[in-house]
């Protein structure tokens, strides 16, 4: 389902990730873990495509959604057991050899939940729903019966979204990232200073997803999300490295 | 393509939501800055300099006939209006002149009515001071004027004359010199014609009102930006990103948002242009006189002013729009949006006439877009001059276009 190999990316001179590969299936979750600052949410940001990574491939259900190395890389560095299918090298000749990115792919299996709320403080939750959902129609069908109900949005859809708590806002911005029911759910520490209701809430969404197939990527610090979790991984120094799910506490805090 | 009208429609209902609160916070905007300008106004508003002349004269004798001349001469509404004469001896006069205390000394001959009625002429000395003041300028120039208009009128006397003697029309002579005095009266009577008059003015073509008015209105457009943050404001990086991933692209989202800002500006404007005219139809109705549309009024200015409007409006949503793209918060971008704004209103003359500004002010003022906006939002009241509008026009379409890339350019940066 998803297939991510060798991803490098950099700010600056600064390398933030040096080749970060794992996988993940139907109805899977993966969970990363690390210090602040060690590149979870850059991560994610190139699995959301709102990153451009310096080289690696992304694949979801064998979909290419990011392949090559940017010109900055090109000639150093050779992706790391990176295979390529015809259909890419196509695709990156195309773009002179640079990095492909399968934006229409990424948009259609991915739904993103970053750490800020991509929400229009000025409008009502209704107004910013709205905005990522296709018509009307789905929207209300969704907040009456789909998952903008199971996240209990229909109950503030009327409020400015500047008016609501820190949960609240968090829901509404799940319920944008599964505006076009996605098969993939990123979520970049979704329940960073939510009290302990929202947190469950989130949580018991999230297991209603994976039941659906659903696969889910997770960044987060909550032992209560890592429960959810079927892969554990600890990234540090740029890499990541897969560890035993079943590990907590100090065991944890000494791998990170 | 869905998506991005989409989009469009949520900002512009998000500016629309805002509009009621932007419309408040101009409409206290505009109470104080009318309150400034008409400060302006009065502040610059005074009563027309008086100047009194001290004229000395010197009568040689007591005439009866040389005191009734000086007297009607003293109250000619041309000459009452600057001098006041005094009669004193020579040594005194003199002695007058030279502290300064008179602006000139007359000295009237003998016999001096008597002289001109028969023909003698006897002369009248006049002594102005060597280094000359505003008021002894003034009177020489009276003088000079009523020399002139006595030399014609002799001169037309004499040829009349002339010319009756030599064509045997002796006898209708005094019908003649009837008509030439006249003709010289119905001259001298007006008396304006005398004067050479060239009407100086700081506020140009405009008059204070009409000065202080664009001055008001362009600082007022300008810092109702300061409402505008909301619509205008860079969205944080994580929406735009969102936004992007979805296929709205950056340029559209920062198209959108200026498209929103001119739409704000644009409805500001209107709601001065609203209250500009409410507050002169009501003081029409009250009978008091604001000499705003004096000079005015032709359909191509009136064709030119739509049009400047639209640049102007055009030109204001675009710097608000770079101003709050340089900014990296909200408090900063209205700062700076105040600080900025102010900065080049006085420069370009908007609350001291740029004449009275030092030179190297008045040379850089003269470069900002605010001297292009004041001129333009002039000549709605005052009429445009020749070339103004395409000079105006050029000089907006020029700053729309430049301030337009450099936001994009800071809007860029962000990304």
């Amino acid at each position: 389902m998803i297939l991510v190999q060798g991803i490098t990316s950099a700010y600056g001179r600064k390398p933030v990730l040096k080749g970060v590969s794992f996988t993940a299936e139907r109805g899977e979750c993966v969970g990363i873990v690390g210090a602040n600052g060690c590149g979870k949410s850059t991560l994610l940001s190139i699995l959301a495509g709102t990153l451009k990574p310096l080289s690696g491939q992304v694949r979801y259900d064998g979909q290419t959604a990011w392949s090559g190395q940017s010109p900055r890389r090109a000639g150093k560095e050779t992706p790391e057991g990176e295979a390529r299918s015809s259909c890419v090298r196509a695709a990156e000749k195309k773009c002179g050899g640079r990095m492909y990115c399968g934006k229409e792919v990424i948009r259609k299996m991915t739904g993103y939940v970053p750490q800020e709320n991509p929400l229009i403080p000025e409008l009502t939750v209704y107004d910013n729903l709205r905005l990522w959902y296709p018509d009307s129609k789905t929207l209300k069908q969704e907040l009456e019966q789909g998952a903008l109900h199971l996240l209990g949005i229909q109950e503030y859809a009327s409020c400015r979204a500047d008016k609501l708590s820190g949960g609240m806002k968090k829901r509404v911005s799940m319920g944008i990232a599964l505006s076009g029911q996605p098969p993939i759910l990123l979520l970049d520490e979704p329940s960073a200073a939510l009290d302990l209701i929202c947190k469950e809430d989130i949580r018991s969404y999230l297991k209603d997803y994976l039941q659906r197939e659903g696969t889910v990527v997770i960044t987060t610090h909550e032992e209560s999300e890592l429960e959810l979790c079927d892969k554990l991984y600890v990234m540090k120094d740029g890499k990541l490295r897969q560890i035993d799910r079943a590990l907590r506490g100090a065991g944890l805090v000494q791998m990170l | 393509m869905k998506l991005k009208m989409r989009y469009l429609y949520m900002e512009v209902h998000k500016t629309l939501r805002l509009l009621p609160r932007m419309l408040l916070q101009a409409i206290l905007l505009m109470a104080v800055i009318g309150i400034l300008a008409l400060c302006g106004v009065k502040s610059m508003e005074k009563e027309p300099l008086a100047v009194g002349v001290d004229v000395a004269i010197v009568l040689e004798e007591d005439n009866a006939l040389t005191q009734m001349a000086v007297g009607f001469v003293e109250s000619m509404e041309s000459v009452s209006e600057f001098c006041s004469f005094r009669q004193v001896s020579e040594k005194e006069g003199f002695a007058l002149l030279e502290q300064g205390e008179v602006a000139a000394l007359i000295l009237l001959p003998e016999q001096l009515v008597e002289g001109i009625v028969n023909g003698q002429n006897p002369t009248v000395e006049i002594y102005f001071p060597r280094q000359a003041g505003l008021e002894a300028l003034l009177f020489r120039e009276l003088t000079d004027a009523g020399a002139g208009l006595l030399n014609v009128a002799q001169a037309e006397i004499y040829s009349a004359g002339d010319t009756a003697a030599a064509y045997g029309l002796t006898e209708q002579l005094s019908a003649m010199e009837m008509e030439i005095d006249s003709y010289n009266l119905a001259f001298a009577l007006d008396r304006l014609a005398l004067y050479e008059r060239e009407q100086l003015s700081v506020t140009g073509q405009m008059n204070l009102w009409q000065y202080f008015a664009a001055s008001a209105a362009v600082l007022f457009v300008l810092l109702s930006g300061m409402a505008l943050y909301p619509v205008m404001q860079p969205e944080p990086l994580v929406f735009r990103r969102q936004l992007a991933r979805q296929g709205i692209g950056f340029l559209w989202q920062d198209f959108c948002q200026w498209l929103c800002g001119l739409l704000g500006v644009g409805l500001i404007s209107l709601l001065l242009a609203a209250a500009m005219g409410t507050v002169l139809a009501v003081w029409g109705r009250s009978g008091l006189e604001l000499q705003l549309f004096q000079s005015g009024g032709g359909a191509g200015d009136r064709w030119a002013a739509v049009l400047l409007s639209a640049l102007g409006i055009l030109l204001v949503s675009t710097f608000i729009y770079w101003l709050y793209s340089l900014a990296d918060s909200r408090i900063s971008g209205i700062l700076l949006l105040f600080a900025v704004s102010m900065a080049m209103v006085y420069c370009s003359g908007g609350f001291v006439p740029s004449l009275l500004l030092p030179e190297t002010m008045q040379r850089i003022g003269g470069r900002l877009p605010t001297a292009w906006l004041i001129q333009a939002a002039g000549g709605i009241f005052a009429g445009y001059g020749a070339g103004t509008v395409r000079e105006c026009a050029a000089g907006m379409c020029a700053y729309t276009i430049l301030l337009g890339g450099c936001a994009w350019l800071c809007r860029r940066r962000d990304r």
